[in-house]
């Protein structure tokens, strides 16, 4: 993950490569050059040597001729020796054009050196006047040298004038390309300077933007870099700290929802048991009293009422005792028959009440006192303002999660608005004629127990009936919401 | 406007690139011909060809053709010589030559003691040999393996008898020589007396003079003050022509004059077209070239030896104004 430190040293590196390329060819072109500039001089420094020890050659001899000594005579074989050299190293220069010139040259050379030789040899025989001439014979000849050598440059200078030529082109043309190179290279780690700066930065550049949102509050904003380096790495683990916030944050939310809704709950209730404490006396002189009442019925052979009596504290009992507790539906159902008990020896003839009950969804667990004030409802709308009467309809059915609680009557219906109201929770009864707890109150009471809306729905219409139905759902809401939240 | 930005960086790049790379392969690649190495003929014959007038068509000729002729058998052939009949710098010419122990001489002849002097002793030192061509010098002074070249007597015949079939068989005819005697003007001149020998109304002068332009012109001007009758005139050395007829023109007309000469003058061959010569006897220079070198090949590698004294004619024959164009 040393993604930036990689790509400096790839700049680097590749600065220093051109840098490496260009050097070496400098080297390379300037040895070129030196090796060019050294063979030119090499020939003409060995022509000019022949001449000057050609020269040099005379001199001695003459020296010689004059003063006879071992000296002079070491000194003029020293300077053949060297006429010798140069006329070994002028034979390296032979080539097509020159190679006439050049056999004549050394030839010339040799000539030179054998005259001087004679000459020697008639001194040594002590016949001067031959010695003398051969030596103005050698005098001539090391001037034909000097002159030949100068013909030889010229030629040379004639053979190798292109060449001459093409290497000071080749010196204009470097210079140029000094420019050129200069020019290509400068744009080039401009240009890869820029990229390279830019790969850096613009990742740098994104997550301060992504940064910025996110201390706006924008937690829901996915934060992309494109890049392979750390800085794509912060950018993940910001991403990830980003989603872990917001994941936090929705907790917190819902946590409070649910706080609030706990709240709502407690106060339905108190509200609901202070109603109960309001009508309550004291329950055990009055169950005391209605047992006493129902006995007393039963001694003086009204059996029915004693029945009645029975029905009605039983009632009572339960209404107090269960309301802020979940209950089973099959309390729920024995209670509605106790009421519907207490119900009938009111109405007698003129209610009906038809149970159709499932028996094996009596198990499901529902918020206590929540069928009988819908059943409640029905009596007093459906059944109490009509002189003929009217039925009701109980039906527990199984659905696949749910259970299907349904209240019907045949009473002459609510309106839209007054159902929509209820629906809503909005509706506040004026009716004392209920056992105290509401319609609207069991509406808010399964909302807050199963954490669900739509729990109940109400179909209605005006003359024929109405029908409220209410879906129970097997697991309870609050179990679920919480399954949820372990996941 | 980004795009637009990143293309025009894009074909700067190339075109910088287009450049450096052809100025950086001028750089690095050269592509000079350097003369080959030696050729490494180690017995290929080296032949000097000298003569005393360079850059004169006829020597030109000789020199093309003994050229032609070593590139044929061989040999490497260069040709040497001094620039107008300058002696001193020809006999220079001839002692480097031998001193350079060439392989053979094909010379010039000149008829002077120093050039006989290194032909003879020098050359025959080093044991050179030494052919004459265009010019002889006699044998046994020069020690020369042979001549190639115009039979110069015979060429004097000619040039005598063309004049006398164009002039008729009277008249005074002046010759104008060197007065430094050649061997070759020597012999032209006694072919020229041996014809007008036999026509006693053929009145001869002759004259000589140095080869000096305005010594010429002088001499002209003499002889033609002092024969003003003169019908013909013979330019023994054909060098001598152009000073003369310059000379000749500047006193009337040319025309009625008989000019002859011969064409190893430098101006000849011009003279000729403008038909201020009458007539000149031409030798034949390519075929003494290359003769020359194929006799001295013959001689180096011993296929004919020795060679004939006498030496080797080549064609000569008579052009006259006429015939020209």
């Amino acid at each position: 993950m040393n993604r930036i430190q990689k790509k400096i040293w790839m700049l680097a590196s590749v600065v220093l490569i051109i840098m490496a390329i260009i050097w070496i060819a400098l080297t390379y072109y300037n040895q070129k050059t030196q090796n060019q500039y050294n063979d030119i001089l090499q020939r003409y420094l060995s022509m000019n040597e022949v001449t000057s020890t050609s020269q040099k050659v005379v001199t001695d001899l003459n020296n010689y001729l004059l003063e006879p000594s071992e000296n002079h005579l070491g000194k003029l074989d020293k300077s053949k020796d060297k006429l010798n050299m140069a006329k070994l190293e002028i034979g390296k220069l032979r080539n097509s054009k020159n190679e006439f010139a050049l056999m004549n040259y050394m030839n010339l050379i040799d000539s030179f050196i054998e005259t001087t030789d004679r000459s020697l040899m008639f001194y040594a025989e002590s016949d001067t006047e031959t010695s003398n001439k051969e030596f103005t014979e050698a005098t001539r000849l090391s001037k034909y040298i000097s002159e030949m050598t100068l013909t030889l440059i010229d030629t040379e200078l004639k053979t190798y004038d292109v060449f001459y030529r093409g290497i000071i082109d080749q010196s204009a043309e470097f210079k140029k390309l000094g420019i050129w190179l200069m020019l290509l290279i400068t744009l080039l780690l401009l240009v890869i300077t820029y990229w390279f700066s830019l790969s850096i930065t613009r990742p740098v550049q994104q997550l301060t933007r992504a940064a910025n949102e996110l201390s706006a509050g924008k937690f829901d904003k996915e934060i992309k870099v494109e890049s392979n380096d750390e800085i794509s790495f912060l950018a993940q683990t910001f991403n990830r700290m980003r989603i872990n916030i917001n994941n936090l944050f929705q907790e917190i939310q819902q946590k409070a929802q649910l706080e609030h809704e706990l709240q709502q709950n407690k106060l339905l209730l108190q509200e609901s048991q202070l109603k109960n404490l309001q009508s309550q006396i004291n329950p055990h002189f009055l169950f005391n009293t209605l047992n006493t009442l129902s006995k007393k019925a039963y001694l003086e052979g009204s059996e029915e009422t004693s029945d009645l009596l029975v029905s009605v504290a039983g009632l009572l009992r339960y209404n107090l005792k269960w309301l802020d507790k979940s209950v089973t539906l099959q309390d729920e159902v024995m209670v509605i028959q106790q009421y519907m008990n207490i119900q009938k020896a009111r109405f007698t003839d003129r209610l009906t009440l038809h149970l159709d009950i499932d028996h094996s969804c009596l198990e499901v667990q529902i918020p206590g006192l929540t069928l009988q004030p819908i059943i409640e409802n029905a009596v007093i709308y459906a059944v109490e303002p009509r002189e003929e009467g009217g039925q009701i309809w109980l039906r527990i059915k199984d659905g696949e999660n749910m259970v299907k609680i349904e209240v019907e009557d045949d009473g002459p219906g609510i309106s839209e608005d007054i159902r929509i109201q209820i629906l809503e929770g909005e509706r506040i009864e004026t009716n004392s004629a209920s056992t105290g707890i509401g319609f609207v109150n069991v509406v808010k009471r399964l909302r807050l127990f199963y954490g669900m809306e739509n729990l109940m729905d109400i179909q209605s219409d005006i003359g024929i009936g109405t029908k409220v139905v209410i879906r129970i759902p097997k697991t309870r809401g609050v179990e679920q919401h919480a399954q949820t939240l372990n996941r | 406007m980004r795009k637009v930005g990143l293309i025009f960086l894009i074909i700067i790049c190339i075109f910088l690139s287009y450049l450096t790379f052809t100025t950086a392969e001028k750089v690095f690649h050269s592509d000079w011909k350097l003369p080959a190495a030696a050729s490494q003929k180690e017995n290929s014959f080296r032949i000097v060809l000298i003569t005393q007038e360079l850059d004169t068509p006829f020597w030109d000729k000789v020199g093309k053709g003994a050229e032609q002729q070593a590139q044929r058998n061989g040999a490497s052939l260069e040709v040497w010589g001094s620039y107008g009949k300058n002696q001193d710098d020809f006999l220079k010419k001839l002692e480097i030559a031998i001193q350079s122990k060439v392989d053979g001489i094909i010379v010039q002849g000149l008829d002077t003691d120093r050039f006989k002097e290194l032909t003879k002793v020098k050359a025959a030192f080093y044991g050179i040999p030494i052919i004459t061509v265009g010019n002889d010098v006699p044998k046994a002074e020069s020690l020369r393996k042979t001549y190639v070249g115009s039979n110069q007597h015979l060429a004097g015949v000619m040039i005598a008898k063309l004049m006398l079939s164009d002039m008729g068989q009277e008249g005074q005819v002046i010759l104008l020589s060197d007065s430094q005697k050649e061997f070759y003007q020597e012999q032209r001149l006694s072919g020229i007396k041996e014809v007008l020998q036999s026509f006693p109304n053929v009145e001869t002068i002759y004259s000589e003079t140095p080869e000096a332009r305005e010594q010429v012109i002088a001499k002209t001007r003499d002889l033609l003050n002092q024969y003003p009758e003169a019908d013909g005139f013979i330019a023994v050395n054909a060098n001598m022509a152009g000073a003369m007829i310059q000379e000749i023109g500047r006193r009337g007309q040319v025309e009625p004059y008989f000019i002859y000469s011969f064409d190893d003058g430098s101006e000849s061959m011009t003279l000729l077209n403008q038909k201020k010569l009458d007539g000149v006897i031409e030798q034949s220079p390519e075929m003494m070239g290359r003769k020359s070198v194929d006799v001295l090949m013959q001689w180096l590698k011993n296929e004919t030896v020795p060679l004939d004294a006498n030496g080797y004619s080549s064609e000569i024959r008579m052009i006259k104004a006429m015939d020209e164009r």
